[in-house]
């Protein structure tokens, strides 16, 4: 290729010359002068293929979508088509342009989950309230229907007549056929085979295959055995035996209550999305309901939690920063050192410090926790000689063996950002330091560190937000462990807010699953990180205009 | 070489910014659907099965599929994961027709809805009574037992000739072998209490107290005097060198693999691991003068209470998967005693098993009611706290059960 | 015409004369460059000791890989070998197409983003740069739940957008393409001198044409960088690609790894060792394929050269 060539002579689409930088000035007229947007140019081809492509994928996703009744989906992606054709037909809107790509996918894949998580952090979901109130109640409902004590086994076929499915069931020696409505009746002349039941008068026997299609049917069917309702109903699971069941507990959905059949007891739904008796007694099974601010008054109002907490705040923000401290530093400096244009096989060298980052960084987790083991681990018994070191459960030494994980696993990164900005630094600036007679080090504090600095700050705040929520090593190396010994819920001297929320919310199984306080504390985690870091890009970015 | 590199991102690219403009489907990239499950006539299961029951279970569906033309598709979970995951799918509608799952988890199973009740009619009677009664809540079975699982000592007959009855007798004998250690047992950093539970039972301290009838009321019972003897034993024996946070699961397996100590307390998912020595199985001595009972686990099936097949599942489960057949074929591959009382007959031909159900005979279910969730965590890291020294074991033991008191009265 | 401002972030490799390279020696060769070697080795035996000890793990027979310190006290070639009998190989293309893909996807929606960001002014610019930094921030941990549901609606719609599809996790993945990368991207432009499509312009070019045509080609070493950040980052994630991948032979390597050691009763070390050995190649030869447009490529911000 020659020199990056501006195609001169090639008019094309695209916004008038004050739309692309505001400040701008229009200095030349457009050459050739036409419309140039309109003009079919290759890049305008090129433009129209792909929108016909995307709109063609558009247009059927939303299809699709009206075909399912999704009309979610079907309406962002209508959304979404509108945006993206006004955005690259219209001249306005020139930014949007190179955005809209991302942006899409951020709306689409990012904001939503965040904005899920709200909406879970001002409800009970959790153990007990895992699903709607509609499976709440046939869970109810099938964990109450118990088989009766005496029922004997019932083989049984599937039929259909006139009223519908139905049961033929071999009791004892007699085939009764019934249905919902019809108790289950004498056939006198159906047929047995081997025990099955082939052929029943006045009923069709469905065959395996036709049990199968319509299986939702077959397990929801209840045949009376007999009039009187003490009886119970036939049911079966298999579709090839049946047994007797009695319903303890019946929903009248227009009352919306449930009703214990043995004692009487009427249940209505409360507040908390349980049903509840008069007693104050409530159902097994929950539902779940909004709750507003309870999820966040139990994690500041419930000393469990509020007490922890700020220790674990303080150690968050320490293992953040000493982990973006650490490993820039370390990365900067191998950094500095094998910036020398003179070094030998520098690729070599550098591939090799990169091999940490091209470890999967769970793997690498969990190889350090073997190798960091107090009696058997290579750090103690190879590298320390056989040292006692206690890294794993002495709260300190935890401490020190989590950041030097960290700085392992992290400073290959760093090692590229500095190595990226240390080749930026103009030349000259450094000849003329050097000029006005300064030291290595007074070069490297005045000119080379601040502007490394300023080059990789965002990149820096970002790494202090990842490690803030940097869950993964903490949970794979100590598990927050060692354990705090006055705290009254399990949390350690190693466990971050993310870690902690983990543990208390449940979701690792040691306590009552609680989705909705584990929303709300990382809503909060996420407030507390988010301003952080929203306050340190100001600062630095007004650091950045000083320079 | 300097502008190969935009060349190929444009002339790959073009093509692909532009297309994913609209937020839609950019890569022409065939898609790897899930195989909806809409085979044949037959109909079709879902089964969420862990590595090792993968191939037992393969087998049993083979059969299955054979026989009535159905569908079986196994998905591959970690076995930890099926938990939480079957709590936060079923609900959604997706989630597996069955899966494989520990009897402990069906307390909150049943609080959240997500299984159905399994009828085995006289089914029931072929099983041990351990296995059906752990799978049984408020009346109703909810799970296809497969397994009986329980820990006990795993002896090197090459290094010692008996287990003796108890606690200081055996670590004495074990000091005689003149190996590494006298006996293994892992502890984690996190501390082990399933693994400890049998040493504090035999002081007297289960964690629940039990009903008349067996069932696990939800009254704390591992504090007072006999918990606290027990917080103090474990005190005694770390500082003698006995116990040790730092011995894990894979460190205490890898040095009796090598001979390194006579005894290890452990289960039968051990067992291939040392396939090279020649093994005996003995019961748990006591180290605290009553006799030393183990948790018994029950591994089984449970069939989702949404799932539109019930029929083909529960069809699956009893009439496929408690058969002879397909009990031993996972009972041979993960080790575990079947439940199916037939064939736990049969293969208690092997001493090794044979010793495992003895040892079982005397163990304690492992509690299934909600509360035990809370039990967990604070259990294992003031055990490990106590052998690692961290924690006072009086004071530590009875904060613990003010905690554990606690968090039950919360949730 | 306008090669004289294209020189820009060319010039700064090779800013030190190539003479200088024969002169030194003696005390000061080890004061300029003998320490940095030694620097250098050491840096490698930290960087590479606990590699070894895996690769040593990967060549032992059987053995777990906490029990054992001995180095290379065993070789042999079984757990490669016994790589074959799983699904090792697929997940190995699936990784490979899956992180490819995200790479090239984010790298063009990045550098899109950022073109705009670095050369129109528009209101709510500063506020989008900090927001997408921001959002990126929110814990992940929750998302199964988010996402799960997401993809469960877009899979009854479109069923290569649901559960259980590569493509599904790609799209997840590019959710995340505006960024952290479209601030490195976003300083890199800036180094370009706007000079050069104004004079572009004048000489009537579109923005599309400048973006096109002379921009992306400046830009390449960071597109790189932007590329390979995205690569390991998809390469090693697990968290959302076990949530979403869920039968065996769609999961990518760090699903495949990470089951093979999750269970600890069944955990499989040696395996283990072996494909994470195996799956650490592809890395560290991209690396050393893009290295000199890495070296090249890192910069932001105030450094305008």
């Amino acid at each position: 290729m020659s020199s990056p060539h501006v195609p001169q002579a090639t008019p094309t689409d695209g916004a008038p010359q004050s739309d692309e930088a505001g400040r701008d000035v229009r200095v030349v007229p457009p050459r050739g002068g036409a419309s140039h947007a309109r003009t079919w140019s290759r890049g305008f081809l090129a433009k129209l293929v792909l929108l016909a492509v995307v709109d063609a994928l558009g247009v059927y996703v939303a299809m699709a979508a009206l075909a399912q009744e999704s009309y979610g989906i079907l309406w962002v992606m209508v959304a979404l088509l509108v945006v993206t054709n006004w955005v690259y037909f219209s001249r306005r809107a020139v930014p949007l342009k190179y955005f809209l790509p991302g942006l899409a996918f951020l709306l689409v894949y990012q904001v939503f989950v965040v904005g899920y998580t709200g909406y879970v952090a001002f409800t009970n979901y959790g153990d007990g309230h895992n699903s709607t109130k509609a499976h709440a109640v046939d869970a109810l409902l099938i964990q109450n229907e118990q088989r009766l004590e005496d029922s004997a086994t019932y083989p049984l076929a599937v039929v259909e007549g006139g009223g519908g499915l139905g049961f033929a069931v071999l009791d004892g020696d007699e085939v009764r056929v019934g249905t919902a409505d019809e108790p289950l009746a004498d056939a006198p002349d159906a047929v047995v085979v081997d025990g099955d039941i082939t052929e029943v008068p006045g009923y069709e026997v469905l065959s395996r295959a036709q049990v199968l299609e319509r299986q939702t049917e077959v397990t929801a069917l209840r045949v009376p055995y007999s009039d009187e309702a003490d009886a119970g109903s036939v049911r079966t699971q298999d579709a090839r035996n049946g047994y007797l069941y009695r319903s303890t507990l019946v929903y009248d959905e227009a009352a919306d209550t449930m009703t214990d059949t043995e004692t009487g007891t009427v249940y209505e739904p409360n507040r908390d999305g349980q049903f509840e008796a008069a007693d104050g007694s409530t159902l097994a099974v929950g539902w779940r309901v909004p709750v507003g601010f309870d999820n966040f008054t139990t994690a500041f109002g419930d000393p469990r939690y509020s007490t922890p907490f700020f220790k674990v705040l303080v150690w968050t923000v320490v293992f953040a920063l000493l982990s973006v401290a650490l490993t820039f530093f370390v990365g900067l400096f191998f950094a500095v050192v094998l910036n020398d244009d003179r070094i030998r096989f520098r690729r070599v060298l550098r591939s090799f410090l990169i091999l940490p980052y091209a470890f999967p960084a769970f793997m690498s987790y969990l190889l350090w926790r073997g190798m960091l083991n107090k009696d058997y681990g290579f750090v103690n018994t190879v590298l320390l000689g056989g040292a006692d070191l206690n890294w794993l459960s002495d709260p300190w030494l935890a401490k020190i063996a989590i950041l030097g994980v960290q700085v392992w696993v992290g400073f290959p990164y760093m090692f590229l950002i500095c190595t990226g900005a240390l080749q930026s630094i103009p030349g000259d600036l450094v000849e003329a330091a050097k000029i006005d007679g300064a030291g290595r080090l007074r070069l490297w504090r005045s000119i080379t560190l601040p502007l490394v600095l300023v080059a990789t700050a965002p990149l820096l705040i970002s790494s202090f937000a990842f490690n803030f929520n940097n869950f993964n090593i903490i949970e794979m190396i100590t598990e927050g462990n060692p354990r705090f010994p006055d705290a009254s819920v399990p949390v350690g001297s190693t466990d971050i807010l993310i870690t902690m929320v983990y543990s208390v919310s449940g979701l690792d199984g040691g306590a009552a699953k609680n989705y909705g306080l584990a929303s709300a504390l990382s809503i909060v985690i996420f407030v507390i990180v988010a301003t952080i870091s929203v306050i340190s890009f100001k600062r630095t970015r007004s650091l950045e205009e000083i320079n | 070489m300097r502008r190969s590199i935009p060349l190929v991102a444009v002339a790959l690219g073009a093509a692909l910014t532009l297309t994913a403009c609209a937020g839609s489907d950019p890569e022409p990239e065939e898609s790897a659907a899930a195989e909806e499950t809409e085979a044949a006539d037959g109909g079709a299961l879902t089964v969420w099965v862990d590595e090792t029951r993968q191939a037992a279970v393969e087998a049993a569906a083979a059969d299955f599929e054979a026989e009535t033309g159905a569908d079986v598709e196994l998905v591959l979970k970690n076995f930890d994961d099926i938990r939480a995951d079957f709590l936060a799918q079923v609900p959604t509608g997706e989630g597996p027709d069955i899966t494989v799952g520990a009897h402990d988890w069906l307390g909150e199973m049943t609080a959240n809805g997500v299984v159905a009740p399994i009828e085995l009619g006289d089914l029931a009677g072929d099983f041990a009574d351990v296995a059906v009664e752990a799978f049984t809540y408020d009346g109703q079975v909810y799970g296809l037992p497969y397994a009986i699982e329980n820990i006990a000592i795993i002896r090197n007959t090459a290094l010692a000739d008996s287990t003796p009855a108890t606690w200081d007798e055996m670590i004495a004998k074990g000091r005689a072998a003149g190996t590494t250690y006298p006996f293994l047992v892992q502890v984690d950093e996190k501390g082990d209490p399933y693994t400890m539970y049998p040493l504090q039972t035999s002081f007297g301290a289960p964690v629940f107290a039990q009903a008349e009838d067996g069932s696990y009321t939800s009254d704390l019972a591992l504090g007072g005097e006999t918990g606290n003897a027990f917080a103090t034993w474990l005190k005694a024996q770390a500082d003698a060198g006995v116990l040790s946070t730092s011995m894990t699961y894979d460190i205490a397996v890898q040095a009796f693999a090598d001979g390194e100590s006579p005894y290890i307390l452990g289960g039968p998912w051990m067992l291939e691991q040392f396939a090279d020595l020649d093994l005996a199985i003995d019961p748990i001595p006591s180290a605290g003068g009553q006799p030393a009972q183990p948790f018994t686990g029950v591994a089984g099936f449970y069939v989702n209470a949404q799932s539109e097949n019930q029929v083909l599942a529960t069809d699956f489960l009893t009439n496929f998967m408690a058969t002879e057949e397909a009990q031993i074929a996972i009972y041979e591959a993960g080790n575990r005693p079947p439940a199916l009382t037939a064939a736990a007959e049969t293969v208690s031909e092997d001493p090794i098993t044979a010793g495992f159900l003895a040892v079982g005979e005397g163990a304690l279910p492992m509690p299934s009611i909600p509360e035990m969730g809370s039990v967990w965590s604070f259990w294992g890291v003031t055990e490990a706290g106590i052998i690692s020294g961290s924690i006072e074991p009086v004071a530590g033991w009875e904060k613990m059960v003010t905690d554990i008191q606690a968090a039950i009265d919360a949730s | 015409m306008a090669t004289h401002t294209v020189s820009a972030p060319a010039a700064r490799r090779g800013r030190r004369p190539a003479d200088q390279h024969t002169a030194v020696t003696g005390r000061r060769w080890w004061s300029e460059l003998g320490w940095r070697y030694v620097v250098a080795g050491l840096a490698i035996v930290y960087a590479g000791f606990p590699i070894l000890y895996v690769i040593s793990a990967s060549f032992a027979s059987g053995g777990t890989l906490t029990g054992s310190n001995q180095l290379f006290g065993t070789i042999t070639g079984d757990n490669y070998a016994a790589l074959n009998d799983t699904r090792f190989w697929s997940w190995v293309s699936n990784t490979l197409v899956i992180a490819t893909v995200t790479a090239l996807g984010t790298v063009l929606m990045g550098a899109a983003a950022a073109y705009a960001f670095s050369r129109f002014r528009f209101t709510g610019r500063r506020v989008g740069l900090t927001t997408l930094l921001v959002i990126q921030m929110f814990p992940q941990l929750l998302a199964f739940v988010a996402v799960f549901l997401l993809l469960l609606a877009l899979g009854d719609v479109v069923p290569a957008l649901g559960l259980n599809s590569r493509l599904a996790l790609i799209m997840v993945y590019l959710g995340g393409a505006l960024g952290v990368n479209t601030f490195l991207m976003y300083g890199f432009f800036n180094t370009v001198p706007k000079e050069l499509d104004e004079a572009a312009k004048i000489d009537g070019a579109t923005h599309a044409q400048v973006y096109w045509t002379i921009i992306l080609r400046l830009v390449s070493p960071i597109l790189a960088v932007v590329g390979l950040l995205s690569f390991i980052s998809s390469f090693s994630d697990f968290l959302l690609a076990k949530l979403i991948l869920q039968s065996e032979e769609n999961w990518t390597l760090a699903v495949g790894l990470y089951q093979w050691v999750a269970d600890r009763l069944s955990a499989n070390w040696g395996l283990f060792a072996a494909g994470a050995v195996i799956s650490a190649v592809p890395v560290v030869l991209l690396f050393i394929f893009l290295q000199k447009y890495i070296v090249g490529g890192l910069t932001a911000g105030s450094v305008k050269g």
